[in-house]
């Protein structure tokens, strides 16, 4: 009996001496990996100048209806008349009309300012982010429709699935304090 | 005590009744709620897609045709029954998952209370687990093991025998190296735009009516002013009109045309350039692999050496008031396309980098400048490649691998034609009629008057392109008065007029300078010490484009024909 | 400080390309009307405190667990815990980030110098960490929200042999590794990509793992906890600390009597009879056959080494910068002459399709060491196996296996010795 006792004994004190060293051990990676993290999280963002507007943002997100939405750079906006981004490559007439409509769900909004000048707008609880507006926009365009995650609907998976799917590689983790890649005004002299 | 007992009896059956009953229904609510998802899932996924195809087919059609007030009634009823559906079909999904949630919380709250309710004390059966279990089952185990692992390894090798790709090495390149851009002649001008041959043994004389130095003389089926380019066995013109814009290929052995690519016109609007211009103006380019030729329609296309076209497409109807000109240049794997138009200020030219493979955009950058027809060349310098751009009023140089603006000089005027050349770090360009400049290319910015090295206004040309071996710089003018400018400091050297008259810019074989007349006259002169004569040979056909030098050959253009001068193979 | 410089170098890089798409073909309008240019909203995701708050649940959700698990003794109470982590991180945190795919970030933190993992992600990493070294695997019981849905499908458990358990659980180093891998490598975060209960939680999801989730679900009716016991590959890891735990679960409060109740009282196969002595002439086959399969465990490392390095290039094919090589040098080659939505983008960067080809050798070349390190790691984990089948250590009462036993406290109501514990506790309280 008293053998045993000592071979628990033993065992027990391995035991101790791995656990110490495991705690030890975990600690002090974590320590370290302290020195290589970062304090606030990071977030899914779309580089709008890598975007290649292939539509895949529509189909691959895990939510029903995707957290990327188009968004529009209003400072870059021509506000023109034969829209590329709203209406076809060739409308019949520039209205808004099912055969001239480029948006698959009517979620682009034209409203006139003045003339010749359009406004649009996008409807976010229409837009499905397939991103064909923005690949109008681009062609012929100003390239001021862009896609964007946005933040209120994302569930910022650690893997985002669009990311995963992403052809051009656009998908970049960003801080969560600055959240977005909104196009701004590029001048050329 | 018992009373009690069998009362606690009834309520647990009572209890029991209720939750299988319960459990029950909320599983078969769940199965039917979950097989309405499934079919919603496959109305999203499967048949709304199929019929947005179909609607987008009808959008294409509806373009096409004159106003057909049924179909467009067709379309938006189309368009609306699918957004409605779309709409409802998310709606059901959303409401139906949660719906499908509350069931399985039911189910699984009366399957638990009935498996608790259920429970019976344990029942210990049988022999205790002996020693002999535990060694048969330890036995199990590693035979188990060694089966997984087994299983695993199987799996891995399965995997190991898809094939992979072996890249072959590090060798392959997106785009020509230096030494084959420099063996051949691979755009307007040959290497560098620069117009200077690679190969000194290049025929001097030839006689038409004696067959003497001519290797072969082919018809072009459509006319074009673009110059021949050739790579290796290959030669390649274009030719356009109205009705057909085409890519020719012929083999420079015999002068077979090898095949014939069409590039399908797109844009809609009418285009008529000038007699002059004409739909084929623009000298194509290849890579070595593929040849890429845009037109005055602003309609490019890229053809593989087959024949076979990867790519066609528009860029637009260039407003140019005699027809589009510029010839395609290459950087890398970038094609580049001088698009210049209409007025500076109605910002409509623009310079174009297309991937070469799938001509898709990589950069694009406005220019400020009007309507030119002057072709891009690409220099490299010390701070890295450029690309020189000579339009009315700027020469422009841009970053080649993003399109930034690198630097600009505003010396030039209206209707530029002539393409810049560059030699000895500078960059020498034409103001038609006005003046000769020559700038220093490692400014930034506006470098008009701090970066210029030297101009001179004697002898200025309108059409043709200026020449430069580093020592001099020589400008032909359409009526023939060839002019020598030192190359470092501007002085004039000499000049001669050569009662010709030219279209086709000058090139250097050597020491010897070729000059192609309109009439069709090659004049190959010395100018190592002044000008001197060397030889002067018929055609007798109109010439206009540019010749193309290859190893102990001419390829020249002449209005009809193309037409191969050297010594035959072998000979 | 970095941060700035980050987005700098995020603006730095836009410029040349907004040259691309952003030069504007049609001048912005100068409006006479008193148009008002909108700017575009930005909606802010979910403020980083929450996130910080995450933390703290789940340290005060373990520390809870551990008070029941080895204190209270209450399997009602651990069940309600389970639920409440259930809502909390499942259904109400849409159970993203969790321990599991916390792996991969820190996976990618050591070996991809520009990536750092947000402090909280490593916090849900190491927190379960250092409470099973000390409790036991509380986390799996009470506070992971994949084992509690598959705890309540735990229905009608079947006993399953454990030789079977014990090789099926092969499975699940293999996903550790692969899922250690893909990520160093940069190129995906299996665990989550195939989470296959994150589906429920988002109430939506990818049609393929939804389907998978319900048949574990229902697999889990009859074998308790399928994805903790021969998938998960944060369980794997729980187990070897859970090894070596302070504390433990017991399933007697004080003295084992013997009385074989519990004996089918775990539904995860976790409860150990007593095992006598090596008798002499097992003994002596039993150290002989020891002293084999400790040789036969270099082999196994060196021949797992070896398989998996065969299988390395599909796995390099895993990151889509390889498969785009792979594309582009079919269309180079001339094999096929259109172009798909990536090689074309790939193309429209102007990159040089050499520097591709050597991206994707370079990923090849780590996932040629990496897949040995993992075939070497898969040889260990059945050698050792195989050892531990072999080893015979002496237990004279029933027991909870130290590495199986999720901690869940069912088998505590089948001990006699429990009743009567809790028999003197209410006596003890009605006396005062």
């Amino acid at each position: 009996m008293p053998q045993e006792d000592k071979s628990i004994d033993r065992r027990q004190f391995l035991k101790s001496g791995i656990r110490g060293a495991a705690v030890v051990g975990i600690v002090g990676a974590a320590g370290l990996g302290v020195s290589k993290t970062r304090k606030s999280d990071t977030v899914w963002q779309i580089d709008p100048n890598i975007c290649v507007s292939c539509g895949n943002c529509a189909k691959y997100c895990v939510l029903e209806v995707s957290a990327v939405k188009c968004v529009h750079a209003f400072a870059i906006c021509g506000y023109c008349d034969l829209c590329s981004g709203y209406l076809n490559p060739k409308p019949r007439e520039l209205d808004s009309g099912a055969e001239n409509e480029l948006c698959p769900t009517g979620a682009v909004k034209r409203k006139f300012v003045e003339d010749p000048y359009y406004e649009y707008t996008i409807d976010e609880e229409l837009c499905i982010g397939c991103g064909k507006c923005v690949k109008g926009c681009n062609a012929f365009g100003n390239g001021s429709l862009h896609l964007q995650v946005r933040h209120d609907r994302c569930l910022n998976c650690n893997e985002c699935s669009i990311a995963a799917a992403c052809p051009s590689g656009a998908f970049k983790r960003v801080p969560a304090d600055s959240p977005y890649m909104i196009k701004t005004k590029v001048s050329h002299g | 005590m018992k009373q009690s007992d069998s009362d606690n009896f009834e309520t647990k059956g009572q209890w029991e009744r209720t939750a299988v009953y319960s459990a029950w229904v909320a599983g078969v609510f769940s199965v039917v709620v979950a097989a309405l998802l499934f079919v919603n899932y496959l109305q999203l996924k499967v048949l709304i897609p199929l019929r947005e195809e179909r609607l987008e087919a009808m959008k294409l059609k509806v373009a096409d045709s004159s106003a057909d007030a049924q179909l467009v009634g067709q379309i938006r009823q189309l368009d609306l029954d699918i957004r409605r559906d779309r709409i409802r079909g998310q709606g059901f999904s959303h409401r139906g998952s949660y719906l499908l949630l509350g069931g399985f919380i039911v189910l699984i709250a009366g399957a638990k209370l009935v498996s608790y309710l259920r429970k019976q004390l344990p029942h210990p059966e049988g022999q205790r687990e002996g020693r002999a279990e535990q060694m048969q089952e330890a036995n199990a185990g590693r035979w188990a093991i060694t089966a997984g692992l087994i299983v695993v390894g199987a799996g891995a090798l399965i995997f190991a025998l898809m094939p992979t790709t072996d890249y072959g090495g590090s060798e392959v390149s997106s785009y020509p190296s230096a030494e084959d851009i420099a063996a051949n002649w691979a755009r307007f001008r040959g290497p560098g735009g620069l117009g200077i041959s690679a190969y000194t043994n290049v025929p001097e004389k030839f006689d038409v009516e004696g067959g003497e130095g001519i290797v072969w003389k082919t018809a072009i089926p459509l006319a074009g002013f673009n110059s021949p380019i050739v790579w290796g066995e290959r030669v390649f013109i274009s030719g356009g009109d109205e009705k057909a814009l085409q890519v020719y290929c012929y083999d420079a052995a015999n002068g077979k045309l090898l095949w014939t690519g069409d590039v399908p016109r797109q844009g809609e609007e009418k285009v008529n350039p000038m007699e002059d211009t004409g739909f084929a103006a623009p000298t194509m380019v290849t890579d070595g692999r593929r040849v890429y030729a845009i037109f005055a329609t602003g309609d490019i296309g890229c053809f593989d050496f087959t024949g076979k076209r990867l790519w066609a497409m528009n860029l637009g109807v260039p407003d140019n008031a005699y027809g589009h000109a510029s010839s395609l240049a290459m950087y890398r794997n970038l094609v580049l396309v001088q698009l210049d138009q209409g007025q500076a200020e109605d910002e409509k030219s623009r310079l174009i980098a297309l991937e070469g493979f799938s001509g898709g955009t990589v950069w694009e950058v406005k220019r400020r400048v009007s309507g030119s027809w002057t072709s891009p060349i690409v220099i490299e310098t010390e701070k890295g490649p450029q690309i020189i751009t000579c339009a009315d009023p700027c020469m422009i140089a841009y970053k080649a691998t993003n399109g930034a603006e690198l630097w600009r000089a505003d010396c030039l005027g209206p209707d530029v034609a002539p393409s810049a050349v560059y030699g000895n770090g500078l960059v020498y360009a034409i103001h038609p009629y006005t003046k000769l400049v020559a700038y220093r290319a490692d400014g930034t910015g506006d470098v008009t008057e701090t970066h210029i090295a030297w101009t001179a206004d004697e002898g200025i040309s309108d059409i043709c392109s200026p020449l430069t071996n580093g020592k001099v710089v020589l400008v032909l003018t359409t009526d023939g008065l060839l002019t020598c400018y030192d190359a470092k400091d501007g002085k004039k050297l000499w000049d001669k007029e050569l009662e010709e008259e030219f279209f086709a810019s000058p090139s250097f074989v050597g020491e010897k300078v070729y000059l192609l007349s309109g009439k069709g006259v090659l004049i190959v002169a010395d100018i190592s010490g002044g000008y001197k004569d060397v030889a002067r040979s018929e055609l007798g056909e109109k010439c206009f484009a540019s010749p193309g030098f290859a190893d102990g050959r001419i390829y020249i253009r002449g209005e009809k024909n193309l037409y191969r001068i050297g010594n035959r193979a072998g000979e | 400080m970095i941060r700035k410089s980050l987005i700098l170098s995020i603006l730095l890089l836009a410029v040349p390309y907004a040259a691309a798409f952003g030069a504007e073909r049609f001048p912005p309008p100068e409006f006479e009307s008193g148009y008002e240019l909108p700017s575009p909203t930005t909606p802010s995701p979910r403020v980083d405190v929450f996130e910080y708050i995450d933390a703290v649940v789940l340290f005060a959700a373990l520390s809870v667990g551990t008070y029941l698990v080895l204190k209270k003794r209450s399997r009602r109470w651990i069940f309600a815990l389970m639920v409440f982590s259930l809502v909390y991180f499942g259904f109400y945190r849409k159970g993203c980030v969790c321990p599991i795919g916390a792996i991969q970030n820190a996976a990618m933190t050591v070996f991809d110098k520009s990536y750092a993992m947000p402090v909280v992600v490593l916090a849900f990493l190491i927190l379960p960490f250092v409470f099973t070294l000390f409790f036991g695997r509380v986390f799996c019981a009470a506070v992971c929200p994949l084992g509690a849905i598959q705890d309540l499908f735990v229905l009608k458990p079947i006993a399953i042999p454990r030789w079977l358990d014990s090789s099926l659980r092969l499975f699940a180093y293999l996903y550790l590794g692969l899922g250690i891998l893909f990520a160093a490598t940069g190129s995906a975060f299996v665990i989550c990509r195939y989470d296959p209960f994150v589906g429920f939680f988002r109430v939506t999801g990818s049609f393929n793992m939804i389907v998978a989730g319900i048949c574990l679900l229902v697999i889990g009716i009859f074998i308790g906890r399928p994805y903790c016991r021969f998938l998960c590959p944060y369980s794997v890891i729980l187990r070897q600390f859970s090894r070596i735990s302070r504390w433990r679960v017991t399933i007697t409060p004080d003295d084992c009597i013997q009385c074989r109740l519990c004996e089918d009282a775990c539904p995860f196969g976790a409860i150990r009879s007593p095992a006598a002595k090596w008798r002499g002439e097992d003994y002596s086959v039993g150290k002989k056959r020891l002293a084999l399969l400790l040789v036969l465990l270099g082999v196994l490392v060196v021949f797992g080494g070896w398989v998996a390095s065969r299988a390395s290039g599909w796995m390099a094919r895993v990151d889509w910068r390889v498969r785009l090589a792979d594309r582009v040098y079919l269309e180079e080659t001339g094999k096929v002459s259109d172009t798909t939505d990536a090689s074309a983008a790939f193309r429209a960067t102007g990159e040089e399709i050499k520097e591709l080809y050597a991206e994707a050798s370079d990923i090849e070349a780590k996932m040629a060491t990496g897949s040995w390190i993992l075939g070497g790691f898969m040889g260990l984990v059945a050698g050792l196996k195989l050892v531990g089948h072999s080893v015979r250590r002496t237990r004279t009462d029933y027991e909870a296996d130290r590495a199986s036993c999720f901690a869940c406290g069912r088998c505590f109501t089948y001990c006699p010795r429990e009743h009567a514990r809790l028999d003197k506790l209410k006596n003890k309280e009605e006396g005062k």
